[in-house]
């Protein structure tokens, strides 16, 4: 009654079924993506120890900066190249971080031959990535080998210089060590950093000899920074709990939730990587220099925000699910599960992370300061700039005692919550 | 002759976009009032199926019927009523650590209680005199303003047996009560589980790893195998060559006392 004749087929086969359909679809996509994840990991290690190297040529050699040596296509095609070298007939740097290996389909060891036609067949299918559609891809299926977890059964541990990703390491980290140095230092400045010591005296005796007829108004401004710093982590908190529940991965499941969930944990760190003192820049434009010390707690508040969102989804993905089930399960409503099961495996995490942040604010509040957002941090960079080395020590040791005592009671706190 | 109170009906749960098949085209009935056992390896699909259930897991397909009601098409709201009438223990608990057994117990009363007076931690004076009645029952009564997380392992099942005996359940489900336990605790906590079985007429429900200990408590015993249902009978029925089947070749039977 469906379509088919009686008789000889009663239903649909299985494998036709929508379900099955888009379950094989993902499951091609997945092995795809992790080959192809494998590659460009291999591309990229190779591209930077290449560039790096080419770095320390030129500039020894020829005193020039070059960051290839050679043409940019012939740069590209080696990196390919040698990517697909790698991969064929060693165990790459990308299978090693995936945890996979090559190993012949029928068990035993591969044979150069089959490695031969797997970096034969990788140019051919994997190059215009239609070979990775397949399940499993065609290089491999012509090679006689496939990708599977890496495993140790029945082998010997081999020493990390006789492995190819050990070599490659080794000789990476010596690069970018090589690179470094020759970028940061030079002779000059070494020489220097050892023998004229001496000539920073004067300023050590002006730091060490504090000026007490500023004291009152600098610790004036030091109430200040503490009050920018507890308005803008309350009212951060205020923000950031509805928020790190939206950014919770646990909790944000399905079409609507995850889209919501990734939007916010990006916006998140991108917040979280600008650093506050360009946001006080940004605010001190915004709301115009008028009320200083506002857009400093502007700029604490934003990137507190951004902050605390994530260290407290972070802090409800790891709950204890089991919790939340028996709850669920005596009939409780939602929000019954949220304050029974849920509030009682965060409060304790969420006072201290905030605690921890405020510690942060009070720092950053000096920093903030310094570009005009008010507080202590203005009146150490108003000195700094008319060169009265003896107030600025004055002001520096304020801060240090603020923050100590600061760092001191939160530990204390949290050391109490944990 | 009248339905059974629990049917479940080729009951199959597939997780992860058909990667892990946890239970296959599973059916039983049981009667009002039985002891009924699941018993299994580990994965074996015990505690998905207890889950199915009260639809803490979604089941994939199948129907479950419970006293004539198909639970599988409830709607999340009557669920939760449904939920009100089967409580739930677990291997691990599951207790507020932080909250005095008081208040955890008070928690098998939030399905009956209207949700804002629960939001501030207000429950009316019969429930915790309930609870209060409840804790001398598990023999707690001295701890019902102690830390949970300061009760031993014992002590802390009995307190979540008393949290399910606050909603004056129909069916209980245990999801491997005793296997985080030693063999004493067990027996003191199976026998908690039997009063309320024999006592109160509660159906029960629960996964056990030792086939002793459901040879001792069960009225009878079910056994799941990768998600598939391989045995169905009184205790007596499982022989050493059944044993061998549910549990593997190499498995030896090991008693607890």
């Amino acid at each position: 009654m469906n379509g088919y004749p009686d008789g000889i087929v009663k239903e649909p086969p299985e494998w036709l079924s929508r379900r099955r359909l888009l379950d094989a679809l993902i499951l091609r996509l997945k092995g795809a993506g992790q080959r192809l994840a494998i590659v460009l990991l291999d591309m990229l290690a190779i591209g930077v120890l290449w560039i790096l190297v080419s770095y320390i040529i030129s500039w020894h050699v020829y005193g020039v900066i070059a960051y290839t040596l050679v043409p940019w296509w012939l740069f590209g095609v080696g990196v390919v190249e040698a990517a697909a070298v790698w991969e064929s007939f060693g165990r790459s740097l990308g299978h090693r971080l995936a945890r996979k290996e090559l190993r012949p389909r029928q068990g035993g060891k591969s044979t150069l031959g089959q490695r031969l036609v797997y970096y034969i067949a990788w140019h051919i299918t994997v190059l215009p990535m239609v070979g990775l559609l397949a399940s499993p891809p065609w290089h491999e299926r012509l090679a006689g080998l496939s990708l599977v977890p890496f495993s140790m059964e029945g082998k010997k541990p081999t020493p990390w210089w006789r492995t190819s990703s050990g070599l490659f390491m080794a000789v990476f980290l010596c690069a970018a060590v090589a690179a470094a140095v020759s970028v940061t230092m030079d002779k000059e400045s070494l020489t220097r950093l050892f023998t004229q010591a001496g000539r920073t005296v004067k300023f050590w005796k002006a730091l060490f000899s504090p000026d007490t007829s500023i004291l009152l108004p600098s610790i004036r401004d030091l109430v200040v920074t503490i009050f920018m710093a507890v308005i803008a982590t309350s009212f951060a908190v205020v923000v950031a709990v509805p928020l790190s529940f939206l950014a919770a991965r646990n909790l944000m499941r399905g079409p609507i939730g995850r889209p919501i969930y990734t939007v916010l944990r990006g916006a998140m760190s991108i917040i979280r990587s600008i650093e506050p003192v360009i946001w006080a820049i940004i605010f001190l434009v915004w709301v115009t220099a008028r009320r200083a010390p506002f857009a400093g707690v502007l700029a604490l508040w934003v990137h507190s925000i951004a902050d605390l969102t994530k260290l407290y989804a972070e802090r409800l993905e790891s709950i204890d699910p089991g919790l939340v089930e028996a709850i669920t399960s005596t009939g409780a409503g939602r929000l019954q599960v949220l304050r029974y099961a849920v509030v009682p495996q965060i409060i304790n995490p969420y006072i201290s992370f905030t605690l921890y942040r405020w510690d942060i604010n009070i720092r950053m509040a000096t920093v903030v300061g310094v570009v005009g957002g008010g507080g202590i941090g203005q009146r150490l960079y108003f000195y700094l700039k008319n060169l009265a080395w003896q107030q600025a020590g004055t002001v520096m040791i304020l801060i240090v005692i603020l923050v100590w005592a600061i760092d001191y009671l939160s530990a204390r706190l949290r050391a109490k919550l944990a | 002759m009248a339905e059974p109170y629990l049917v479940v009906e080729h009951l199959t749960k597939v997780y992860e976009r058909g990667q892990v098949l946890a239970l296959k085209d599973v059916s039983f009935t049981v009667e009002k009032g039985e002891f009924l056992v699941v018993i299994g390896l580990s994965g074996s699909g015990k505690s998905t199926l207890l889950r199915c259930i009260n639809r803490l897991v979604e089941p994939t397909s199948g129907r479950i019927f419970l006293g004539g009601v198909e639970i599988t098409r409830l709607s999340a709201r009557e669920m939760r009523k449904m939920r009100r009438k089967i409580g739930m223990i677990f291997q691990q608990f599951n207790l507020i650590k932080r909250a005095t057994v008081m208040t955890n117990v008070l928690t098998g009363r939030l399905g009956y209680n209207p949700t804002w007076r629960t939001l501030l931690g207000l429950f009316p004076k019969e429930d915790r005199e309930l609870a209060l009645k409840n804790l001398e029952r598990v023999g707690l009564s001295d701890k019902a303003y102690v830390r949970a997380d300061e009760l031993s392992g014992g002590q802390q099942q009995r307190v979540g047996i008393a949290r399910a005996l606050m909603q004056e359940p129909e069916l209980l489900l245990a999801d491997e009560p005793v296997s985080a336990l030693d063999p004493a605790t067990s027996h003191s906590v199976m026998q908690y589980l039997e009063q309320m079985n024999r006592e109160d007429g509660v159906t029960v429900l629960a996964s056990l790893h030792f086939l002793s200990l459901a040879r001792r408590y069960g009225t009878r015993i079910i056994a799941l195998k990768e998600g598939r249902l391989v045995f169905d009978g009184p205790p007596e029925a499982i022989d050493d060559a059944k044993f061998k089947e549910i549990y593997g070749e190499e498995a030896e039977q090991v008693e607890v006392r």
